[in-house]
């Protein structure tokens, strides 16, 4: 049949790995579904396995201790992590990135890792996650690794991520927490639509700026670590050489070079000044 | 039927009565034919072509026809009818030439969605890829392929069109009053610009479906989201050579329409896969993509418009030019063509008029009627071109409109004497330049430009707009009265959003005197049981069914006082009616209730008089023409309803951002019946016409292919984009022979919204955007060139 594939339910991730192992690229992890059930409808993907997480209970973890940080489950919703006291507190700028994907019910759907593992160049909580240096943490049946975030990306829907491996969780160090932090989006409406560009700022440890800018290349990108007493024109300067933009049907790049330059100096008035 | 009553009398007419249909809706009972689900049924697909213009060289079925579960399979070889509204020329499937990307080449019929889906991509065509026909200016020159080699054969209605054989013009509608020569000669300047948009998605909430069902001996039962089922089985039966009474059309609720079910769609190819199929019914429902482009949209427009002005600000002449790119077929926007063209001056004296219009048919996806028609498109370019023509001057754009607006007196370009009943343009744009401050920045704009680093514009624009209709359109109203005097109306105007059943059910109690919550409007649609209704388009419900439920209700008293004389033994000139008894006037307490009327009056010894209670009302425009093909003067309109917006805006001048924080709208509305229904019109249309601002609108490539078929990058406004101040106001200048006074105001609400945000952008920014949509990037990159001209 058109959309028939196999559905299974896994309740561990022990049961998971068993299952990325015996059907490999042939299957494709649900979480959210809101990226993945779309392309299966429209034929853009088609798999004979589909292996849906939900029912694992590790990965439906949202915590966060002093010690090791905010970690998010991979079956962790947007809307879980907007309607966390903690999360809200600690890492204001990431559930502000969360805030701005796509609709209310979408994000009672849609997940985290979903939004990074999609690997769209207009993920919005990758830029977010980029600043307050987000760590992946990678399993399957032959161990786990953690890569940082910015290693993870390898291209336009493409990360680092075997067929047998899957991301068990993101980690955004207690390094980061209470970071001062704003994440600007350019759009069509003001309801949802993708991000045109979008940048985020965070002050890390008060002393450090980091930039991190999507729908600007074929990977969200981070600029690198600026100290606090960087002047904007350099950031901006960097930000410009770093990117590389496209002109499609949603914007022109001429549109986006400026607007991230708009969005730089923005969140400098804002965070630094 | 304008009855001068004193509104204090009025009991539900004027009044903000709840929906009929709120509480089915709210809560899911209405059934929508995607709801249904038929014994037996089968579901359809489409192959659609890949190209916007090839010729087929072959289709092989063979491997999906083995599909288990395939029912029925159909390509253009096998069905030899034209379908079209005013021109026939579209063919059920392609047939040899595919001319637009998503045009339907072969069908499906199988047990299930997905088995019908896995066999159009078992379906095997071999294309020849043909160069597009896709500039419509282009598709104009005489050396430009022929989009329909055939048109010349085309059977198309010659009252109204005239199409140019050997070329891609469908239609060329003209338009001569006055000596446009002399007039250019007499102003003290000419001013000429070009403006244009592109086509436009209605995107209902419901998508296209049809039911239909072929049985034997050619019986034909069709269920269908549409919006005019009579014209739905008129346009089958023509095409089919099938008798009217052997095809039923049935139109439960439905989920939107804005004018893109106005016609037919689906219906006829979903019959002929239930045909091949046995005579099993067949259900198509197209997805959100076909919806883009296997269905129609609205045509793209370009607008030239050259005007003469005299030092004083009166127009003297002017001369326009519209280019429709109809698309691949001509459906509605022949007509399009022909209503924006009679109407294409707006609310404005122009002396010496020449207008020639033409529909051009282009490789992509045809347009239909759209909410406006015709009216949104050539309103951007003609209120843009008035504020250009204002600043020219260096007169006030609200000062100058009001010097050309059309007043008593006055003549239309097609000739038509404007009077003191035709509604008041003038005071709508007072009345929206009034409430938004038209003119100055008030203190609190002025600290929220400072605090938002912004800056805040304004600007009012006017409208105007008649139906589109032929000249006799008629429709009629049949009243029931049950055993307990509660009525049922039956009507074949489809209420499919509007709210207009609502308006109908007030002037219904208003008339009989009865409560409103014993009035039943049925909701269903069916050609078999409802009398005859052309079409629901055009803003013309209200008008005509609304004096149709009057005349019914009239004919229904009638019958009722013959009776009540007989029983009261009174001269029905005595009689009077109130709270659902007649009785005599001079002597009140003696009365007979409606219900005891109702199917008849049974005297005590069982002696019978009457029968059962129904009153039918036929209504037809009264006065209208067909236009002279070589002038276009006549009579076209049933009524013109009048209006404006004013906004106000707020831009950020570093990122071309802006929205709309106030927005006013008045229209002459003659009476408004149902109070919030109207605000409710006035504020969806407002935000639709938002839509096709600032976001909405087809983009092709250079192969006519369309790059935005879904909401992913076709966006339309959503809760969030809708201005934080929204005014509506009536004017109400009574129509004399609409009911209670009242005009249509459907339309109206969307038209003039664009303009109105790029003369505040001018207004601002002094920029000069003359293409829709106005995206915040284009308002960047002409004040960027601005800034570096400087």
């Amino acid at each position: 049949m058109q959309f028939g594939f196999t559905y299974h339910r896994p309740a561990s991730v022990i049961e998971l790995c068993e299952l990325l192992n015996r059907y490999g690229a042939k299957c494709k992890i649900l979480a959210g579904g809101t990226d993945l059930i779309v392309d299966i409808r429209a034929g853009l993907k088609k798999y004979d396995y589909i292996v849906d997480i939900k029912n694992i209970p590790e990965l439906n973890e949202l915590s966060f201790s002093k010690q090791k940080g905010l970690s998010i489950g991979a079956a962790v919703t947007c809307s879980q992590l907007i309607e966390d006291s903690t999360a809200q507190k600690k890492y204001h700028l990431l559930c502000e990135c969360a805030e701005t994907i796509a609709s209310y019910p979408l994000r009672n759907r849609a997940t985290i890792v979903g939004n990074i593992v999609n690997a769209s160049p207009c993920a919005d909580t990758a830029p977010g996650l980029l600043c307050l240096d987000a760590q992946v943490l990678i399993k399957s049946s032959s161990g786990e690794k953690t890569i940082a975030l910015k290693d993870f990306f390898e291209g336009v829907k493409k990360v680092k991520l075997a067929p047998n491996e899957f991301v068990s969780k993101i980690i955004v160090p207690p390094a980061s927490a209470e970071a001062k932090g704003a994440y600007m989006k350019l759009k069509r409406i003001k309801g949802h639509d993708l991000s045109l560009v979008s940048v985020a700022m965070a002050v890390i440890k008060k002393n450090i700026i980091r930039v991190a800018i999507a729908s600007a290349a074929p990977t969200p990108v981070i600029l690198p670590d600026f100290s606090k007493n960087t002047k904007v024109d350099e950031i901006i300067n960097v930000a410009l050489k770093t990117v590389k933009p496209i002109d499609d049907i949603r914007s022109s790049k001429d549109y986006r070079l400026h607007m991230i330059g708009v969005y730089i100096k923005r969140l400098y008035e804002q965070l630094i000044k | 039927m304008f009855e001068n009553i004193d509104p204090k009398e009025l009991k539900y007419v004027g009044k903000g009565l709840k929906r009929i249909d709120g509480i089915e809706k709210a809560t899911g009972d209405a059934l929508y034919v995607s709801d249904m689900f038929l014994h037996g049924m089968l579901h359809a697909k489409v192959k659609a072509s890949p190209f916007a213009s090839a010729r087929i060289k072959k289709i092989d079925t063979s491997r999906a026809e083995k599909l288990p579960g395939v029912r029925a399979i159909l390509t253009g070889a096998d069905l030899n009818y034209r379908v079209g509204l005013y021109i026939v020329d579209k063919y059920i499937l392609a047939k040899d030439i595919v001319r637009h990307q998503g045009e339907a080449v072969a069908a499906v019929a199988a047990d299930t969605e997905e088995i019908a889906k896995a066999a159009v991509d078992l379906i095997e065509v071999e294309y020849e890829e043909l160069e597009p026909v896709l500039d419509p200016l282009k598709a104009i020159q005489t050396d430009a392929p022929l989009v329909h080699p055939d048109l010349g054969k085309y059977s198309y209605v010659e009252a109204a069109f005239t199409p140019v054989p050997g070329t891609n013009i469908a239609n060329h509608t003209k338009l001569r009053k006055g000596d446009i020569e002399k007039g250019f000669k007499e102003a003290d300047y000419i001013f000429e610009r070009e403006y244009s948009n592109p086509s436009v998605q209605h995107v209902p909430m419901e998508t296209h479906v049809s039911i239909a069902q072929w049985q034997a001996g050619d019986k034909i039962t069709i269920w269908s989201s549409a919006q005019s089922p009579f014209t739905v089985r008129n346009l089958f039966c023509y095409s089919f050579g099938i008798s009217h009474k052997n095809v039923r059309v049935i139109v439960p609720y439905v989920g939107g329409g804005f004018g893109g079910k106005a016609g037919i769609a689906l219906e006829p190819l979903v019959a002929c896969l239930s045909k091949k199929a046995g005579g099993k019914p067949v259900k198509l429902q197209a997805t959100r993509e076909e919806e883009f482009n296997l269905l129609a949209c609205r045509s793209a427009l370009v607008y030239k418009i050259k005007t003469g002005v005299k030092k004083d600000g009166k127009i003297i002449a002017q001369r326009m030019e519209m280019f429709w790119d109809s698309g691949a077929y001509a459906d509605y926007a022949v007509n399009v063509t022909r209503a924006s063209g009679y109407s294409a001056a707006g609310p404005y004296e122009i002396p010496n008029a020449w207008l020639d219009a033409y529909t051009i048919y282009t490789n992509k996806v045809y347009g239909t009627a759209y909410r406006g028609f015709g009216h949104v498109e050539f309103f951007w370019g003609l209120e843009r071109h008035m504020d250009y023509i204002a600043d020219k001057l260096k007169i006030d754009p609200l000062k100058f409109r009001l010097i050309n607006t059309l007043k008593p007196g006055s003549r239309t370009i097609t000739g038509e004497l404007i009077h003191e009943n035709s509604g008041n343009v003038s005071k709508c744009l007072e009345t929206v330049a009034k409430a938004i401050n038209y003119g100055v920045k008030t203190k609190e704009e002025e600290k929220r430009e400072k605090q938002n680093k912004t800056i805040i514009s304004k600007a009012v624009c006017a409208l105007h707009k008649a139906p589109a209709m032929p000249p006799f359109t008629g429709t009629v109203v049949i009243i029931k009265m049950n055993e307990d005097g509660s009525v049922i109306a039956n009507l074949a105007l489809t209420d499919y959003g509007a709210g207009t059943y609502t308006s109908i059910a007030q002037i219904i109690a208003e008339q009989l005197r009865i409560p409103f919550e014993k009035v039943k409007i049925a909701f269903e649609c069916d050609t078999d049981r409802d009398p005859y209704d052309w079409q629901t388009v055009a803003s013309k419900g209200l008008m005509l069914s609304g004096n149709a439920a009057i005349l019914a209700c009239k004919d229904m008293l009638e019958k009722m006082y013959d009776m009540a004389a007989q029983i009261l033994r009174a001269n029905p000139c005595d009689l009077r009616h109130n709270d659902e008894k007649v009785y005599i006037v001079h002597d009140p307490h003696k009365f007979v209730r409606y219900r005891e009327m109702a199917v008849g009056y049974a005297y005590s010894n069982g002696n019978g008089i009457g029968g059962p209670l129904v009153g039918v009302g036929r209504y037809t425009a009264c006065g209208l023409t067909n236009l002279d093909k070589e002038t276009g003067q006549g009579n076209p309109a049933l009524d013109w309803t009048y209006g404006a917006h004013g906004v106000v805006i707020e831009i950020d001048p570093e990122t071309g951002e802006f929205s709309v924080i106030h927005s006013a709208s008045a229209f002459d509305a003659g009476k408004v019946i149902n109070a919030a229904a109207a605000r409710g019109q006035c504020v969806g249309g407002f935000i639709q016409g938002l839509g096709t601002a600032i976001c909405e609108g087809y983009i092709y490539n250079s192969k006519g292919q369309l790059m935005n078929p879904s909401f992913t990058d076709n966006k339309i406004p959503t809760a969030k984009d809708i201005p934080e101040k929204m005014e509506v106001f009536f004017v109400e200048t009574p129509q004399l022979d609409g009911p209670y006074g009242a005009r249509g105001i459907g339309e109206h609400s969307m038209i003039s919204v664009a303009p109105a945000i790029g003369n505040a952008l001018k207004n601002a920014l002094g920029i000069e955007l003359l293409r829709m949509p106005i995206r915040s990037e284009d308002v960047w990159r002409e004040l960027s060139k601005k800034r570096k001209a400087k």
